[in-house]
């Protein structure tokens, strides 16, 4: 187990490595950071030798990395022109924790309702309340983000001050004053970031449940004269929960790493809004700096699946 | 010799009388035809193929038919609600929303349609040569494999969209180009279970190749999988392309898609929510479709499932 984990970690480096390479040369490629400057007729050589000099363009791109990446390692992450120059580090961490402000209650709700729904369907399988879980999966399933988030933003906003004369939320900023502005903006970005994940992660537990469920043991427990309940509870569904790990590891991952989608919805100041922004702006440094925190979030969560899989499953043996 | 062993004597009875007897004399029916009654079973799938021949259909034909364009610029008639004339309404320039929105899912299922392909194309190949020639070859594919799952690709997609998108065939290609690990990981799966067993064994006594036994032995047996995987994939793509195109990374004016139609709406969302929810209403129901049918193909297709 031990020796597993190194491997894991140790394999994980390079990929990362090699990553984070691919990823800067590809943002080199595609951007332009002397870009922005020339949309403005008045600047001199001064200010595109500044930039020039920032991300060393006079150099090829292998370099460029090697010099990026010794600063990196030693956590300095480079400044960010289009942000008046600002240190990224703090700034990606910063948007980090806005993201993880939406990220973290709506992993909890989603991985609690999933395990509910799942279950539920899978207990009841061909009966109508099934029919109608899994209907709304599809649903979910089948709807992209942009349209619910924006579905929502028309409903509970505009139509609910039509007809009822409330506003009970507020869509265009992230509030934290006091409990009730926290909820009020919280509340539909959270919602809008469950829908996909919570269809997805509640089809995979009502096929894991199934399977459970016709399994042997279970049969036997049943047979045994073991009342429903506990069999249900107690031999089946924490069975059905371990594959869920991994799911559950990815999509956190993905949560952390900022929905761009619901980030722009909302006008949510996170991670996901960041990234579209310094990819419009051509900001070089910003933009590697955000993607090596979402794929080192990856990596990390991934990580953390296949060993907690290992451990809560016994009969896994890793070599 | 002669023939008396094999010609049955008096008393005896033929094989074909056993047959009949027993009551065994069933045609033996083929893998296509079972997976048929299978799919038949499913009422929403075959729904779900419907809508989407006429949906498809009305994306062919419906331009067509309208005596609009998708260009045509008429501002006297701007900003008119649906009904008879403009069956979808008109935009703030006076151009035909129906015609707008059918030619814009002409672009996106065409963008899907190709993506499903090249990502299947290239998923299955990789994935093959990874489960069927294992060694540095698999790791080096299955690294590969996980350099593109490390980022997700709606990141790489916007990193490089703004650079290489724009066309409804380079928004596919890219698309395709980032979709494969996931339908690899599956074939990769499948080949590694099948490689072992008698009837590859079989064929290599006999002779073959190893191009042979995985284009021509292993790979019949995953098409049920394959076949699965591309389906929804359809739906994946259409979702990611309007995605793309609702953010601006996308297929940029003057191609229309589903989704740079959403983009073009959600300005007006409170005054007009129906030139939004048109398309929106086309995408969610495309890929609905394209779910249902996938997961009664999934069915169909997987011999051991039956439904008890």
């Amino acid at each position: 187990m031990f020796a597993y984990a190194t491997r894991r970690v140790l394999t994980s480096i390079p990929l990362l490595l090699l990553g984070t390479f691919l990823v800067y040369a590809l943002t080199s490629q595609v951007n332009d950071p002397l870009a922005p400057l020339r949309m403005n007729v008045n600047l001199d050589q001064s200010a595109y030798d500044r930039v020039i000099d920032l991300y060393n363009l006079d150099q090829p791109v292998p370099v460029r990395f090697a010099n990026w990446l010794g600063d990196a390692v030693q956590g300095d992450m480079g400044t960010a022109p289009s942000r008046g120059d600002v240190e990224v580090a703090p700034l990606v961490w910063d948007r980090f924790k806005n993201s993880a402000r939406l990220a973290v209650p709506a992993f909890i709700l989603i991985a609690t309702f999933a395990v509910i729904l799942g279950v539920y369907s899978a207990v009841n399988q061909y009966k109508p309340s099934d029919y109608i879980i899994t209907g709304f999966s599809f649903f979910g399933l089948s709807m992209p983000t942009f349209v619910f988030g924006l579905l929502l933003q028309v409903i509970f906003v505009v139509y609910w001050l039509q007809w009822f004369d409330l506003k009970p939320f507020n869509v265009s900023q992230m509030l934290t004053g006091s409990f009730g502005d926290v909820i009020a903006s919280h509340t539909l970005p959270v919602v809008t970031l469950m829908l996909v994940l919570l269809a997805g992660e509640s089809r995979f537990q009502r096929a894991a449940m199934l399977e459970v469920l016709n399994s042997d043991y279970i049969r036997t427990a049943r047979a045994k004269g073991l009342p429903r309940r506990t069999v249900i509870f107690k031999h089946a569904m924490r069975n059905a929960m371990i594959p869920l790990v991994t799911i559950w590891a990815i999509d956190f991952a993905a949560l952390l790493g900022g929905s761009v989608v619901t980030e722009s919805i909302f006008a949510w100041p996170g991670l996901g809004r960041l990234l579209i922004d310094s990819i419009f702006a051509a900001d070089l440094n910003l933009v590697t700096g955000i993607i090596v925190l979402i794929a080192t979030l990856v990596v990390f969560f991934n990580l953390l699946a296949d060993l907690i899989y290992g451990v809560l499953d016994p009969r896994i043996r890793y070599e | 010799m002669s023939d008396s062993l094999l010609t049955p004597g008096p008393g005896t009875e033929t094989e074909s009388a056993v047959v009949e007897r027993e009551g065994m004399n069933v045609e033996g029916r083929s893998f296509a035809e079972q997976a048929w009654t299978r799919f038949r079973k499913h009422k929403l799938a075959i729904i779900s193929t419907i809508a989407l021949v006429l949906i498809a259909l009305s994306f062919v034909f419906g331009p067509l038919l309208s005596p609009y364009t998708v260009e045509g610029i008429d501002i006297a008639n701007r900003l008119q609600g649906p009904g008879a004339e403009h069956f979808f309404g008109t935009d703030a320039l006076g151009r035909d929303l129906f015609v707008r929105t059918v030619s814009g899912g002409r672009f996106s299922l065409l963008i899907a349609i190709i993506v499903s392909l090249l990502t299947t194309v290239l998923g299955t190949v990789i994935g093959a040569l990874g489960g069927y020639l294992g060694g540095w070859v698999d790791g080096f594919l299955s690294q590969l494999t996980n350099l593109f799952l490390i980022v997700p690709a709606l990141v790489i997609l916007i990193v490089v969209g703004r650079e290489y998108g724009g066309s409804p065939i380079s928004t596919a290609v890219l698309l395709g180009v980032l979709l494969w690990p996931g339908i690899a990981r599956i074939v990769r799966g499948l080949f590694l279970q099948y490689k072992n067993q008698e009837f590859v064994l079989a064929a290599r006594a006999a002779g073959a190749k190893s191009p042979r036994i995985m284009f021509r032995h292993i790979l019949p047996n995953t098409i049920g999988p394959i076949v699965v995987s591309a389906t929804l994939l359809i739906g994946t793509a259409i979702i990611l392309e309007s995605t793309l195109s609702f953010l601006g990374l996308g297929v940029q004016a003057p191609a229309t898609t589903l989704g740079t139609l959403v983009s073009d709406a959600k300005g007006s969302l409170t005054e007009r929510p129906y030139e939004l929810l048109l398309p929106a209403g086309f995408i969610v129901g495309i890929t609905l479709a394209i779910n249902f049918l996938g997961d009664a193909l999934r069915d169909a297709l997987d011999p051991t499932t039956g439904r008890s």
